[in-house]
């Protein structure tokens, strides 16, 4: 067992789990493992602007990748600016390992310069966190936290290395595996499977709905083989996004507030409703007393807290949803009787046709029904896009047509602005032989803007496409429709000029005013080969329509 | 809403009461006894009373069963188990007869004398939890300056 410093031993253990890229900034308390860092030659470290950033970026990279992304901060402000992206990973159930630099032990407790408590801190926000005591803790430490961000449901870990604790040195072993015992059933039993069969057999109307768990499971295709063996249409939570191809003729798209019509009304009629890799958010379910009223509810999810949480279920299965799914088609093999639901598909795909939603519109400012049009035409099936947090958001979920699974990135649970354009950074370190897309408000753009110099440094070529309307359009869209049109503190002014903003950085600026402008300039920005930002002038009263008012029944959206 | 009492089993590990107690915080129900107590495994066992509908308390046990250093969680029915809680008691100086018939009280309900000086007494009683408010009570406060109470431990029964 070689002896080596404890910040050396992080980098080692992190190689051992596969790593190969970290989003970070130094300081203080963290210098030692920037020095252990400094002959490092496996591990691609992009040194961001912000530490929020840092933590976007490790989310934005675990999503597009299904690997585990990691950020590194110092002590104090630094780990503190973790706060927000790491509880957006937890919400959204993403695997971080996040490391932070902590003043050393003597110190601990002292009000130390930089010192925050980090451990109580991030506690309630991580699937869970540790503070390192010792060299020792480090091998140990590490192979812990990538067991727990990765097994069962997915969620962020924090650690905690005091300074001292990086710079002493021991002989440790690290490739020993520390006993991981937290038991997780992955299995469904074959009582549950029998019954879930049961009901899918016997229901005339049933819909699938599916979440992030489809994805983070690996699940697609036994998803598409269900939806297609049953003749069942499926709609996804936003987090499901790309669970199933958006232009799969049995796919209705997103369920919720702002969903589309056709799946909020599959909902509101199917007498069967199998749920998996959900949790029934509040912004999916609308008012929960009548969501789904005619049917029976089967939830498949890993996390059995998630059971019953939210919506009362007539059958559970508490299973990945990958083996679950395939467990129900090898039962169903012989089960289903083919066309036995033609009448309700015919119905599906009358609803389907009567609310498919119009986008080639040609006024002038630009509609962004039809910017995302045309992004969604230069992207084609292989484009990743990340979001940004409000209208620009739920354009996306709404119109975007997302083909594959990691190919649609966005903060769900937390609604956090300012985590797309870092979260595109990551997501292009993980897939960098993909356009990344930030589908991006003016508002959540420059909450974290300062990520270009990040990108243009780096090389790292992500495209923002700003939905340009000069407010923060989704609260405007509130005071719009429940608050008698009283716009308070939404109009940002005619500042920044976004494509000066981005020259500043060294980035490409591009504009587009008009219809048919913004796909040359997605196509410029691609061709490029540098970071962009295309400013594209969007209509300022447009709303994200239809919408369910919050709490209200899925089957009365306000439509115009 | 009804009175829950979870046994569990965790690593004896510093923040581990503070995973368990902020998970009850964070869904506003509060805890009306907590106690701790490590066992010859290592592990500690805590003994936590709520009280919540039936539905908030399985919410809670899945839970604190998703933490970390959890190992199990039970849900005691008291009705199956043996309750006991101790408590200390610090009487105000008392003179003469009333020193005498608080001494006697206090033996009756099966407590003892562990100290005692210029009059006042620390007496050392257990018992379930209505037997020790029934001494406490009778007491009253006008004799008691300071009543110490451990929290209630639960062992199943046989």
């Amino acid at each position: 067992m070689p002896e080596i410093s404890g910040a050396k031993a992080v980098w080692e253990c992190l190689k051992r789990q596969g790593v190969r890229h970290a989003f970070g900034i130094p300081g203080g308390a963290a210098i030692p493992l920037y020095d252990a860092l400094y002959d490092e030659t496996e591990i691609q470290h992009v040194l961001m602007r912000h530490e929020q950033g840092a933590a976007h970026a490790a989310d934005g990279y675990a999503r597009a990748s299904g690997k585990t992304g990691v950020c590194v901060t110092p002590s104090g402000p630094g780990a503190t600016n973790l706060v927000t992206g790491i509880l957006n990973a937890y919400m959204d159930s993403s695997p971080v390992i996040a490391i932070s630099g902590q003043v050393s032990r003597s110190s601990i407790g002292t009000d130390a310069f930089q010192e925050a408590d980090m451990l109580s801190i991030m506690l309630p926000i991580t699937k869970h966190n540790f503070f390192v005591h010792s060299v020792e803790e480090i091998p140990k430490t590490l192979k812990l936290a990538f067991k727990i961000a990765t097994t069962g449901r997915p969620g962020p870990v924090h650690i905690d290395i005091p300074k001292d604790v990086q710079q002493g040195t021991a002989n440790l072993d690290l490739d020993r595996d520390p006993p991981y015992n937290k038991p997780i059933k992955l299995d469904p039993t074959p009582s549950e499977i029998l019954t879930a069969v049961e009901m899918l057999v016997h229901a005339k109307q049933p819909v699938i709905y599916a979440g992030g768990g489809v994805i983070w499971s690996g699940a697609s295709e036994e998803l598409v083989a269900l939806a297609e063996t049953l003749m069942a249409p499926v709609v996804t939570s936003l987090m499901g996004k790309g669970a199933i191809p958006e232009d799969h003729p049995l796919c209705l798209g997103m369920l919720g507030m702002h969903g589309r019509m056709a799946a909020n009304l599959a909902v509101s009629e199917c007498d069967l409703l199998f749920a998996v890799g959900v949790r029934f958010s509040d912004r999916a379910t609308g008012d929960v007393r009548h969501f789904a009223p005619r049917a029976k509810i089967i939830h498949v999810d890993i996390d059995p807290v998630e059971i019953g949480k939210n919506v009362r279920v007539n059958h559970s299965i508490v299973a990945d949803a990958r083996r679950t799914l395939r467990a129900i088609l090898e039962a169903l093999r012989e089960r289903v009787r083919k066309d036995r639901t033609s009448e309700w598909i015919e119905r599906i795909q009358r609803m389907k046709r009567n609310f498919a939603p119009r986008m080639d519109y040609d006024e002038v400012p630009i509609k962004p029904q039809r910017a995302i049009k045309e992004i969604m035409e230069v992207l084609g099936p292989d484009g990743i896009v990340v979001t940004e947090v409000g209208q620009c958001q739920m354009w996306a979920a709404h119109f975007y047509q997302v083909k594959k699974p990691r190919h649609f990135i966005s903060s769900g649970g937390l609604g956090t602005m300012g985590f797309g354009f870092p979260a595109a950074i990551g997501a292009k370190v993980a897939r960098p032989d993909h356009v990344v897309v930030d589908i991006a408000g003016d508002g959540s753009f420059l909450m974290n803007s300062q990520e270009l110099a990040t990108a243009v440094v780096n090389g790292i070529n992500v495209i923002a496409c700003i939905f340009n309307n000069r407010y923060l359009g989704m609260v405007k869209q509130w005071q719009d429709l429940f608050y008698g049109k009283r716009r308070s503190q939404v109009y940002l002014g005619e500042s920044p000029d976004f494509v000066k903003l981005a020259e500043a950085y060294g980035a490409l600026g591009l504009r587009a005013t008009r219809p048919g402008e913004i796909a040359p300039a997605l196509r410029e920005a691609i061709e490029s080969g540098r970071p962009a930002v295309i400013d594209i002038l969007i209509a300022p009263d447009e709303h994200v329509l239809p919408m369910v008012p919050a709490g209200g029944r899925l089957d009365e959206p306000i439509l115009t | 809403m009804r009175k829950h009492i979870f046994s569990i089993l965790c690593q004896n590990v510093p923040g581990v009461m503070m995973r368990i107690t902020r998970a009850f915080t964070r869904r506003q129900v509060n805890l009306d006894s907590i106690t701790v107590g490590v066992e010859p495994s290592g592990l500690a066992r805590i003994i936590l009373l709520f009280s919540a509908d039936d539905r908030t308390a399985e919410l809670m046990r899945r839970v604190l069963l998703r933490l970390e250093p959890v190992e199990s969680v039970e849900e005691i029915d008291p009705e199956m188990s043996i309750v006991r809680e101790v408590a200390l008691l610090r009487t105000v100086p008392l003179s003469g007869e009333n020193h005498w018939k608080v001494v006697e009280q206090i033996e009756e309900a099966g407590g003892k004398i562990v100290e005692a000086r210029d009059g006042a007494v620390i007496a050392e009683v257990s018992g379930t939890p209505e037997e020790l408010e029934r001494l406490i009570s009778q007491l009253g406060p006008d004799v008691l300056a300071e009543v110490v109470r451990s929290g209630q431990i639960y062992c199943r029964r046989l």
